[in-house]
């Protein structure tokens, strides 16, 4: 019998630490917070048909088909549970099932996500969802990997050791337009789903888990029912919601990045179903006076504000403020989340610059049990001069949730609408009024005053 | 008591006017100016619309021991709605000033369709200390250490504010 708690099952481990090392040797650490090892890459850990590390169930762009078993089979040397995912009543009921990768078939988030086909061929099965496929047991992705390799505690943490360390050095750089890191153009990002951990098609679904609190565990839990059991996916960019800070690091969205560069500001803008802007304060200082540290006033950001300096080519910035909100296929994070980011140079054999290493270090003590890293290298396509300028998105409206599904609707076509609590887990809503009932999830205690 | 009435209606129209005259992103005809309630209640959220803040609260009853509900039992929430986010802010107004539980005051002018919500326009809002209550039938600018937010008093009110609105 096969059983995958929290991450702790290793099959690949051989290959795994073989090239932790190799990583390693190529990239010492000499920083008190930045330039950590790289996490392993997980194209270096072979599965069974020879392309890579994927957890599946999934029919990836290019890829020949990645899963265990399918149309209601179960993979050979599996014990399947009595219900799962796909099967279950009552997910909120299936709290210790959580924790073994069997209640999701093995799938990954993005397994689940995709398994209606929402973006690769369906294995859904001809009697869903009971016949949904299933992915590899045996496969996971170190959850070491994902997690932030620092001691910091807090983002504001992080960043003073990042800058007394610049100062010992006689730092921060200051920079001229004319001395400024020519880093103006526009980028692509590795962005394949074995690139990263957090375009989540590499690991199993309790390792995800192992790294929330339990509320958030539970949101993870009900996204991922209602990709899987419910198909009934409520993506923000669906309905013109706002994106959300995670969403720069998606898979998809985000992976196109334009960087205009000042001394005294340098912008960030990505494309989702909108535009996604960060702007980098260069020498400014947060003001620390209320619950989390920010420039203007006391407004959670949709994308947060943010504050750098230079410590020679490498710019470091913080971000807080950032307004609680979700990634669809990712975890949800609370108003307190905070980043680290470091972004420096990539170069060839000859020197030449080719590109961005962006090291992303995430700090939300409501939604995270640690604080986690994301590493991205970004490949200079062009200048920002060239070819199609950067399109700013404003998102118009076509789809609405009719009967708790997203639907596209055309003109003059008359649709009930309920008005969503916008700040209030929108997505969450229609999941719990349309595709919950009889389920018994927690509910919050009457405050006082009835409340 | 016409002319009293229309002599509120100007004033209020003229002050909505200004208030929102430098960031408007809808017309404030939807609100009645002529009605001014008084409110007393329990914030249930803050929602940061850089256009238009918005405050929903679940208002307490004549005791000030309970929120008011209706036939299922459920709170009845009301919207007031104010400056834009950042502007309230600077007034003290925001998502992390005042969670979920704080109690506060305001005169709104009601929509005209006889929804739950309103427009602040130049009313004052007063939050209570933390966990106190005014007594039976008054308000948070009467509560000792409680905070006024903006410019303004409590207004006096032109109607009660029925206790089941539209839905």
């Amino acid at each position: 019998m096969v059983k995958v708690w929290f991450g702790y099952r290793k099959p690949w481990l051989g290959l795994a630490t073989a090239a932790l090392f190799a990583g390693a040797a190529a990239s010492a650490q000499t920083s008190v917070g930045r330039g950590a090892r790289d996490p392993l890459k997980a194209t270096v850990i072979v599965g069974s048909e020879g392309k890579g590390l994927y957890v599946g169930a999934g029919i990836p762009e290019g890829n020949s088909p990645i899963y265990a078993a399918k149309d209601g089979a179960v993979p050979a040397g599996v014990e399947p549970l009595a219900h799962d995912i796909f099967t279950t009543t009552d997910f909120y009921k299936d709290r210790q099932l959580w924790s073994d990768a069997r209640y999701y078939r093995c799938n990954s988030a993005v397994g689940l996500e995709q398994i209606w086909g929402a973006y690769e061929v369906p294995l859904i099965g001809d009697d869903p969802p009971r016949s949904a496929a299933w992915g590899y047991c045996d496969r996971d992705y170190p959850r070491a990997e994902i997690v932030s390799p620092y001691g910091f505690k807090s983002a504001k943490e992080h960043y003073a050791a990042l800058l007394a360390e610049t100062k010992r050095k006689g730092g921060p750089t200051v920079y001229t337009q004319a001395t400024l890191p020519d880093w103006n153009g526009r980028y692509r990002r590795q962005r394949e789903k074995t690139a990263s951990w957090y375009n989540g098609a590499v690991l199993q679904i309790p390792t995800y888990l192992s790294l929330l609190k339990p509320e958030y565990q539970q949101r993870f839990v009900q996204q991922m029912y209602h990709y899987s059991g419910s198909n009934a996916a409520q993506w923000p960019g669906s309905y013109c919601w706002p994106e959300g800070f995670m969403r720069r690091f998606a898979q998809y969205g985000g992976g196109d990045v334009s960087l205009v560069m000042t001394p005294e500001l340098i912008l960030d803008m990505r494309n989702a179903a909108k535009t996604l802007i960060t702007q980098i304060h260069i020498g400014r200082e947060f003001d620390e006076s209320g619950v989390v540290p920010r420039l203007g006033p006391d407004v959670p950001q949709w994308f947060g504000e943010t504050i750098g300096f230079w410590d020679g080519d490498a710019l470091i910035t913080w971000t807080s403020n950032i307004q609680g909100w979700i990634s669809h296929g990712g975890f949800e994070f609370s108003n307190k989340l905070q980043s680290i980011e470091i972004y420096t140079p990539r170069k060839d054999a000859s020197g030449t610059f080719v590109g961005i290493k962006q090291e992303i270090v995430l700090y939300d003590d409501e939604a995270f049990v640690e604080p986690l890293r994301i590493v991205h290298n970004l490949d200079k396509q062009r200048e920002l001069n060239q070819g199609d300028p950067l399109v700013i998105m404003e998102c118009v409206p076509q789809s609405f949730p009719v009967d708790g599904h997203t639907t596209p609707m055309s003109p003059g076509q008359i649709v009930e609408y309920r008005v969503p609590d916008i700040y209030g887990r929108p997505w969450a809503q229609i999941w719990e009024r349309y595709h919950e009932e009889g389920m018994q999830r927690p509910r919050e205690q009457t405050g006082r005053f009835g409340l | 008591m016409k002319r009293r009435m229309a002599s509120l209606a100007l004033g209020a129209v003229v002050s909505l006017a200004l208030v929102h005259a430098a960031r408007a992103h809808h017309s404030f005809a939807m609100y009645d100016v002529g009605k001014t309630y008084v409110m007393t209640g329990i914030v249930t959220r803050v929602d940061p619309n850089p256009n238009h803040l918005q405050i929903f609260f679940a208002p307490l009853n004549e005791e000030r021991t309970q929120v008011l509900k209706n036939d299922a039992g459920e709170p009845i929430v009301w919207a007031v709605e104010m400056d834009g986010a950042a502007i309230s802010a600077r007034q003290g107004i925001s998502v992390n000033g005042f969670p979920r539980g704080t109690i506060i005051s305001v005169g709104l002018h009601p929509l005209r369709n006889g929804f739950a919500g309103g427009g602040r326009g130049k009313s004052g809002l007063f939050k209570c200390p933390p966990d106190t209550p005014p007594a039976a039938g008054k308000h948070c600018d009467s509560v000792p250490g409680s905070t006024s937010h903006g410019e303004g008093v409590l207004p006096q009110p032109t109607d009660e504010a029925p206790a089941r609105p539209k839905s």
